[in-house]
């Protein structure tokens, strides 16, 4: 089955076979995703969102980036802002990889010969420093000028102007990428001779305002703490997806999460992110990384296009 | 109606020609007419007795366009649908694959008399730039209803069509062949008839390109991602270039974007339901109350002074050449008039020439005139130092800088060389003209021509009478401002007139909303929204804020002790005598005005007026605030005389400051509201923000009275 969330489409398939094993209907899903930015280009299904003058117009449907941009400049952060935060997934990713943090959930990918084709992550990491990222240009000004920043007026009259301030370097990179979560019941998991290394507590669907768009995270976070009937000091470690720097600020500003235990090994503004695999990439990482601190809950969660958001609650077990 | 004349060659000339109208025009008759004959050439094809079909026309134009009478009225939508329907229907019948028409198009074709044109198999027009040819239904928030939208499309690709459609523009012959939307052009009628039958003789079947097999739209359709990303684009430019209320150009996109995706026929019919839609939209109907029947009130000249010859001016004279005398002569020689432009100098008065150079280089660049027009245009100016030149000038405007020393002075000196026959005109806006009138010999024969900047360009002109103006003279200036096809509006000497005086109760407004905390980004993305060219707080530094002062001043010194203080006087106090911040000409108002980049807002508001934090921001009052403010000022102006009948004070306020066209104006906005609807509105306002929004007492009087007016129209 394949199914589209967009962004959150990885975790949505979490979220579903969850849901199915939960309900009792089924016992062992895979559920994951696979993006192939490189060969399938976004927008590539010409969905209305992005090309119908009518759904374009009555919702005031933007640019993802510009969407990200004007969340920047609705809650004050500078382009400084978003650099810094951009840099600390630079140096979080290295710190991550030279300890080799990301190993034992990379899987090397064969031919259909045998053929080792890709052994690691093939996205070059070079050295980022402040520097660099600031000295890249704005990559959304262009849609503001076409229109797209009266649009985003037309729904907040209380913003002078979009700034543009999202770049090359404090957005997600475009990458190809997939990734698979095995979820069952006790009963089967037993029975095949697997270990649970942990349990789905809760999981949330939103949608906000499509104009804005990305600010889905908080409300989609919020809803499943409720479920799982818990607080936000009960999550350990906390995966916000790094769509833009300013998603994830303003989630960081809203949820009041300490820096430290926030997207702790860096995130798709770094790693790339291949739309519809990174959520189930998520929860890989974060399971990883809960297991490394020995730490017990985590909450993941992704803006989505289109003005959404969802999230999932794990915890080991 | 419709003459039939066969030739040799049996080619059959069918010459339109409706009874009792000095133009044709598309309606049930002519569709009814035509049927009968479609069925005979069809019969005439089948028996090899037809080669082709050229459609012309036996009046001046070739066809005019819809019945608008009919559409105003119009609010059944089935029986809309039904009527776009048949309109597609009888052009279906006419470029049916079979008998090949050609278009001899002889006079002008607009809206859906061109719609008629694009539906022959070819088009050939006179070369003459008085035709004009054209899709012009945005103008009054309409969309071509005859298939006109998927015809384009078919012919020109979707981007194309869609600029040419948005622009509403009519061209030129010369203009519509570069566009693509005629295929040939000839010089003479003569030409015209041969080359149409050359065509026929050299085609064997009328077929379009979308009756063909393996024909597709130029440039893709919204299936392709490429021109998918096209029509994004251009709805991202829609938000930037037009009003979000303004269905039209919306309309035209969307029937784009979905027409590109299915056959022919069906995207004929997704055009009728977007027709239908637009001519039961209230936008329409306010913008065809204020285009059309306003607009013909005031060309009818009912609110001119009766009982006078016309006046047909010939040669006019400009004093200053300035912007405004400059633009006031380039408006004049636009439309065929001999002008005399003095300045203090031959040199200065060059420039006057330079800048009218200037504009006509870039009319000829946009395609709107030709180079031999140019030239044409430029022998009738001519450039002087000397008041003596003047003498056989109809008329002599003055618009020298607003100094009654000056204006005087050069007055007197011009008015040695006129004739009885002529009269003098002032182009001010804050000197009274019956002040400026006491040193004239001829007080009778004064008046006030009040222009817009840019005067070449806004449409619109204040005819100020003064307290000794005749009525004659009136009339004379009424019959000058429609020869160079502007719309007068008669008004009284008073302070700002009425364009000047309305607009500033929408700065004052704005500035009113600073003092109540609401951010300035907030006041003019409202005021905007609310339907306005620009914010309150730009137009009030353009403007100046001693002149937005001044005229609160004035009207204060007008209701002497009846005049309460608007709350806006504190804000501009502040502006101007703490913080010395007066306006775009200090470079220093409500904005900053660096040298190079555009305006930005000031960022020291915020420490003298605070904005308050709201929890949720009532956008919609705010926005009712803007345009209510004004039409009660309007409301005012016309219980005090100020201006005389609803339609001139409509299109005033339409073309003097950019009141919402899609309102239909400033006192179509009660109408459109209903009355008691806004009474019980400003009520409302009245309580919450003071005396200011109290409903005038003769409001609903006023609009009776008028609205019987228009019902005689």
């Amino acid at each position: 089955m394949t199914i589209n969330r967009f962004c959150a489409s990885g975790l949505e398939a979490v979220n579903l076979a969850a849901m199915k094993v939960r309900s009792g209907w089924d016992s062992l899903i895979v559920a994951g995703g696979v993006e192939s930015m490189s060969r399938v280009p976004m927008g590539s299904d010409m969905g209305p969102l992005l090309y119908d003058p009518e759904v374009i117009q009555t919702i005031n449907y933007i640019p993802q980036g510009v969407s990200a941009d004007l969340i920047a400049t609705r809650d004050g952060f500078s382009r400084n802002d978003l650099d810094q935060y951009a840099c600390e997934s630079y140096e979080r990713v290295r710190v991550a990889r030279a300890e080799n943090r990301f190993g034992q959930s990379i899987v090397p990918i064969y031919d259909q010969n045998g053929l080792l084709i890709l052994e690691e992550d093939e996205l070059l990491h070079p050295d980022t420093h402040l520097a660099d990222l600031e000295a890249l240009p704005p990559a959304f000004a262009d849609y503001g000028d076409w229109g797209f920043d009266h649009m985003a007026r037309i729904q907040y009259p209380e913003v002078a102007r979009v700034i543009p301030m999202h770049t090359a370097g404090n957005s997600s990179r475009m990458v190809d990428g997939a990734a698979l979560v095995l979820i069952g019941n006790q009963e089967q998991g037993t029975a095949a001779g697997l270990k649970a290394r942990a349990r789905i507590r809760s999981a949330a669907t939103v949608s906000v305002e499509p104009t804005i768009m990305l600010t889905g995270s908080v409300p989609a976070a919020r809803k499943a703490l409720e479920r799982a009937g818990m607080s936000a000091k009960d999550i350990d470690l906390w995966e916000c997806n790094e769509a833009f720097a300013s998603a994830v600020l303003h989630f960081q500003r809203d949820m009041n999460v300490p820096s430290d235990r926030l997207n702790v090994n860096g995130g798709a503004i770094a790693l790339g992110h291949p739309l519809g695999a990174t959520g189930a990439m998520q929860i890989g990482t974060l399971l990883d990384e809960l297991e490394r601190q020995n730490l017990s809950t985590g909450l993941v969660t992704l803006c989505v296009g289109g003005g959404m958001g969802v999230a999932t609650i794990i915890e080991r077990v | 109606m419709i003459y039939y004349q066969k030739d040799i060659h049996n080619i059959v000339t069918l010459t339109l020609d409706m009874k009792g109208r000095n133009m044709n025009v598309i309606n049930h008759e002519i569709r009814e007419a035509f049927i009968p004959v479609l069925r005979h050439l069809q019969e005439e094809k089948e028996k090899s007795a037809l080669k082709g079909v050229i459609l012309t026309s036996a009046k001046k134009t070739f066809l005019a366009g819809g019945d608008l009478e009919y559409l105003y009225k119009a609010t059944d939508p089935a029986e809309i649908f039904a009527f776009a329907e048949e309109m597609k229907a009888f052009l279906r019948e006419l470029e049916r694959p079979g008998v090949p028409v050609v278009a001899a198009i002889n006079g002008s074709a607009i809206g859906a008399g061109f719609e008629l044109a694009l539906a022959c198999h070819h088009r050939i027009a006179l070369d003459h730039s008085t035709i004009k040819l054209g899709l012009p239904e945005v103008e009054i928030g309409l969309i071509p209803g005859g298939g006109g939208i998927i015809r384009l499309m078919w012919l020109l690709g979707i981007e194309r069509a869609f600029t040419i459609l948005k622009s509403g523009r009519r061209y030129s012959p010369r203009e519509a062949l570069q566009n693509g939307i005629i295929d040939e052009l000839a010089t003479s009628e003569k030409e015209m008839m041969q080359l149409a039958r050359q065509w026929l003789l050299s085609t064997q079947e009328g077929r379009r390109p979308w009756d063909q097999k393996n024909t597709a739209i130029p440039e893709g359709t919204a299936r392709d991602q490429s021109t998918a990303q096209v029509i994004r684009r251009l709805t991202a430019n829609l938000a930037r270039d037009t009003h979000p209320a303004l269905p039209a150009p919306r309309s035209i996109l969307k029937v784009l974007a979905e027409g590109s995706k299915v056959d022919f026929d069906t995207a004929c019919r997704i055009e009728s339901r977007y027709y239908t839609q637009l001519v039961r939209s209230q936008q329409c109907k306010n913008m065809i109350k204020a285009f059309w029947f306003d607009a013909n009130y005031i060309k009818e000249g009912r609110n001119r002074p009766s009982g006078y010859g016309k006046f047909r001016p010939r040669k006019i004279g400009v004093i200053g050449a300035g912007l405004m005398g400059s633009g006031i002569a380039l408006a004049c020689l636009m439309n065929g008039l001999d002008v005399v432009l003095k300045d203090v100098s031959k040199l200065i008065a060059e420039r006057g020439r330079e800048f009218v150079e200037a504009r006509l280089k870039e009319r000829v660049a946009r395609g709107e005139i030709n180079e031999e027009q140019r030239t044409e245009i430029l022998t009738r100016i001519h450039t002087t130092e000397d008041s003596s030149d003047f003498t056989s000038c109809d008329l002599v405007i003055e618009a020298v800088f607003e100094n009654r020393m000056v204006k005087q002075k050069v007055t007197r000196e011009a008015e040695d060389y006129l004739d009885d026959f002529s009269f003098f005109a002032t182009n001010t806006i804050s000197i009274p003209i019956t002040r400026l009138a006491e040193a004239t010999r001829r007080p009778d024969h004064y008046v006030g021509l009040h222009f817009f900047h840019p005067a070449d360009e806004i449409p619109l002109v204040e005819i100020v009478k003064g307290a000794q103006t005749s009525p004659e003279t009136i009339a004379r200036a009424f019959d000058f401002v429609r020869a160079i096809r502007k719309t007068p509006i008669i008004v009284k000497d008073d302070w700002g007139f009425f364009a000047a005086r309305v607009r500033n109760t929408y700065i004052l407004e704005g500035i009113t909303m600073l003092e109540e905390g609401y951010s300035p980004a907030l006041i003019e993305n409202l005021g905007i929204q609310a339907g306005m060219p620009i914010g309150a707080l730009s137009l009030a530094d353009e403007l100046g804020l001693n002149m937005v002062m001044r005229y609160e001043k004035q009207a204060a010194e007008h209701y002497g002790p009846k005049y309460i203080q608007h709350p806006a006087v504190n804000v501009l106090n502040v502006m101007l005598e703490e913080v010395d911040r007066p306006g775009l000409k200090k470079r220093a108002g409500f904005y900053d005005y660096p040298v190079e980049g555009p305006p930005t807002l000031w960022s020291g508001i915020g420490n003298h007026f605070p904005a308050k934090s709201r929890r949720k921001i009532p956008t919609e009052e705010l926005m009712n605030r803007f345009l209510t403010a004004q039409v009660l000022e309007a409301i005012w102006c016309m219980q005090e005389g100020v201006i005389h009948s609803i339609p001139a004070a409509n299109l005033g306020s339409i073309y003097g400051w950019g009141f919402p066209a899609f309102r239909g104006g400033v006192i179509q906005y009660i109408l459109d509201r209903g009355v008691n609807a806004f009474t019980k509105n400003c009520q409302r306002l009245r309580k919450k923000h003071g005396q200011r929004f109290q409903v005038p007492s003769r409001m609903k009087q006023i609009l009776t009275e008028d609205h019987m007016a228009n019902e005689k129209a």
